[in-house]
């Protein structure tokens, strides 16, 4: 890159006698113009014509995509990846979402302000700045106002300039050698700052493994450790039966798992299978029907599982002539209900799992009397 | 100000046609109705009034100088609580009619008999009197001293003001919380929300200021506020901008906790605003009041923008207006009522504020012209 950015520098005694020259010296349209004072002067943004800090609509910009950031986290966590019920909500519930959407905007707007700021319009890595070379610079922190034109290209005169200045006004011109940029990055600087954050990493660990040492007791945030709490499974006297458990309420119902089919058996003879014949629910039926019935009723379906012999009773032979023709509802409703001996399977089973299983067990009847047209419907 | 004198035949024409309207809804809409639109406009009148005393306080609080040369709009504007009071007196009639706490089955109701005596009609209407007689202090000593200042030029009025606004702050905490629970959460007493005064003090804030805000623009294309200049603009932009954030934060928190806690005592003030057409007002309410004027108002030149604040000064006060529909009417039943009563009632009182602000702007000075900080207000920049 070449070095070529240089300004000239012109002194003024009074902020009115800059304010003044900043039209001539922009009128002479030698470079860009730019005022250093040791306080803010009123209306010298608009006079020096700068355009407007870009860093506004940054921030703006990395405060919406913080907003989204947070919503979509949020969203894939609580709504795809691992949906879990709290307190009853549904899972993408975009009003628990909220105060972290705002923490998350605040954090990426603040940062874009402070880091943009530093890093993309004051070019942080470079401490120095042209003017601080100046011989005048303790009194541009004081009381005098300086007013630079600052070399745009090559072509700068910066004898021009500095014509325009003293005839603006200037008490004092002063042409000012182009900004160090030399690499800062270099191997002794970054030595020192490593063996900086080192020191300072070690000085802290150790500071902490001592303090929590010799001071145990200072655990600063022991609190919400410490405060009572039921805990399942546990006695506790918070309740008065003592139990750390609680029943639930009287007719508290688990989501999927609501009673649909409490009249009699010939009343839910009615109701139809809302599930699809899909590939999945009848996996999903063999699954439970492995789980909760395949002791009793037997693997294919004939009453004759594992169990049998040991219990000594008779459970249902599906594939009998009877139940070929129970409608699906008449099933189901011996599912939710128990029938004779067979307990009710409702608190185990879920709305979707009952019906699955009814498909499965119409499968399995399915393939003990299988008809002749059913080989073909195979074949692709 | 010729484009005045034409618009003043219009004004009180209006006003009459709306006074017409109102008499009417009384006959033939049904007393519920009626009430509760008296209600709501008893509150804005009275929500505006003290929001804009409410700014006026805040300055001679923080000693604030930016405000000074436009401290006589809400002054003026804080007038409004002269009229709010036989409003108020004339709103009392609604108790037996639209607050349950009122009713005598009431006594037997497990919630509301714990509270009966608070909710009764003797003691309701002596806080209301209590509240108002607050408000004509505060009146009485920062407009009125301010008033006085303009002949006298006594600068003992601003120490003096200086010393009352702290204790004005609690008046006026006081005032507003009584206003709010009584006139407005009084509608449903099994419902409760601690942060409730704060939400209505939030909506309350914004009128004065969106009102102040126009009021200055009306002024300055008079020529009548000479020295006011885009950088106290930029001041009331800032705050209009910053409570509408204040607003929905106060409003999304009570939200949500109840949303989260889900008890049926308090969450069900938002099942009824969340179902049906109420619902859409919901969303309309949010968009009007918090997502339009963040986005209107959020770069550094739009605040200082004539033009734009006018625009969101005007759709601040209507918000102010939906909110407080959104707050009083679903007492009336799961259906948003809107039709001639509301329109009439909307007539009269616009019509009537109108002509009140009228009235005031063309008595004495614009600017506070005895306050010896005037000079150093119209300094200002940013």
């Amino acid at each position: 890159m070449p070095e070529t950015s240089y300004s000239v520098l012109g002194i003024f005694e009074t902020p009115d006698a800059l304010m003044k020259a900043i039209p001539k010296a922009r009128a002479a349209k030698l470079g860009e113009v730019e005022a250093y004072t040791p306080y803010p002067i009123h209306g010298i943004d608009d006079a020096l014509g700068h355009r407007k800090s870009p860093l506004g609509g940054m921030v703006l910009v990395m405060g919406i995509l913080g907003a989204i950031t947070a919503f979509g986290f949020q969203y894939w966590i609580s709504a795809i990846d691992y949906p879990i019920i709290t307190g009853g909500k549904a899972a993408n519930s975009w009003e628990a979402f909220i105060p972290i959407m705002f923490e998350v905007t605040v954090l990426f707007a603040t940062f874009t302000a402070g880091l943009g700021m530093l890093f993309l319009l004051n070019k942080l890595p470079f401490f120095g700045h042209p003017v601080l070379s100046s011989k005048s610079i303790t009194g541009i922190t004081r009381d005098r106002y300086a007013l630079a034109i600052e070399a745009e290209d090559e072509s700068f005169d910066s004898a021009a300039a500095a014509q325009t200045l003293k005839d603006a006004g200037a008490i004092e011109v002063e042409i000012l050698p182009a900004p160090d940029r030399s690499p800062f990055l270099t191997s002794n600087f970054i030595l020192r700052a490593l063996g900086g954050i080192f020191t300072a990493c070690v000085v802290a660990g150790l500071a902490m493994f001592f303090l929590t040492k010799w001071f145990p007791l200072l655990a600063p945030m022991k609190y919400m450790q410490d405060q009572p709490r039921l805990n399942a499974q546990k006695a506790s006297t918070f309740f008065k039966d003592g139990h750390g458990m609680q029943q639930p309420v009287a007719g508290t119902v688990a989501r999927g798992f609501l009673p649909t089919a409490t009249g009699t058996q010939e009343e839910a003879a009615s109701l139809v299978n809302p599930l699809p014949r899909t590939k999945e629910v009848f996996a999903e039926g063999r699954k439970v029907y492995v789980n909760r019935c395949e002791v009793c009723h037997g693997s294919l379906g004939n009453g004759v599982g594992s169990l049998t012999a040991a219990y000594g009773g008779k459970p249902a032979n599906l594939q009998s002539q009877m139940f070929r023709e129970y409608p699906d509802g008449k099933i189901y409703w011996a599912i939710v209900n128990g029938k004779n001996a067979m307990p009710s399977h409702a608190p185990y089973l879920s709305e979707n799992e009952r019906w699955a299983v009814v498909h499965y067990v119409r499968a399995l009847q399915r393939a003990q009397n299988a008809k002749d047209e059913d080989l073909k419907v195979v074949a692709p | 100000m010729s484009q005045n004198k034409n618009a003043s035949p219009l004004i009180w024409g209006a006003t009459a046609l709306g006074a017409l309207g109102v008499l009417g809804s009384y006959v033939a809409a049904g007393h519920e109705r009626f009430w509760a639109n008296w209600v709501l406009w008893f509150v804005l009148l009275f929500t505006l009034g003290l929001g804009s005393l409410f700014i006026v306080a805040l300055e001679h609080l923080v000693s604030a100088k930016w405000s000074v040369p436009v401290r006589r709009i809400p002054e003026r504007l804080a007038t409004l609580l002269l009229p709010a009071v036989p409003v108020g007196l004339i709103a009392l009639g609604a108790l037996p009619v639209l607050y349950p706490g009122t009713r005598p089955e009431a006594a037997h109701h497990p919630i509301l008999a714990g509270k009966a005596f608070w909710l009764s009609i003797p003691f309701f209407s002596v806080r209301t009197l209590v509240a108002f007689a607050l408000c004509m202090l505060g009146l009485a000593v920062l407009v009125g001293g301010s008033l006085k200042q303009d002949a006298t030029k006594d600068p003992a009025f601003n120490f003096r003001a200086r010393k009352f606004a702290p204790a004005f702050m609690a008046i006026f905490a006081l005032v507003i919380t009584l206003i709010a629970f009584d006139w407005i959460s009084g509608l449903t007493p099994e419902w409760y929300s601690d942060i409730f005064g704060v939400y209505v003090f939030a909506g309350a804030f914004l009128s004065g200021l969106a009102a102040t805000a126009l009021c200055v623009l009306y002024l300055q294309d008079q020529n009548r506020l000479e020295g006011v200049r885009g950088d106290h603009l930029y001041n009331l932009g800032g705050f209009l901008f910053a409570f509408t954030v204040f607003w929905s934060y106060i409003g999304f928190a009570q939200y949500m906790l109840m949303w989260y806690a889900n008890l049926p005592d308090e969450v069900i003030y938002y099942k009824v605003r969340l179902a049906g057409s109420w619902r859409a007002i919901t969303i309309c309410l949010a968009t009007l009041h918090f997502v339009i004027p963040f986005f209107a108002l959020v770069t550094r030149d739009a605040k200082k923008d004539p033009k734009r604040l006018r625009r969101v000064a005007f759709l601040m006060l209507g918000a102010h207006v939906l909110d407080m529909y959104w707050l009083i009417f679903p007492v009336l039943g799961t259906k948003p009522h809107f039709s001639w009563p509301e329109l009439s009632f909307a007539l009269f009182f616009i019509g009537g504020i109108l002509l009140w602000i009228r009235g005031a702007m063309q008595k004495g000075e614009d600017m506070p012209v005895g306050d010896p900080f005037l000079r150093e207000g119209l300094e200002f920049r940013l």
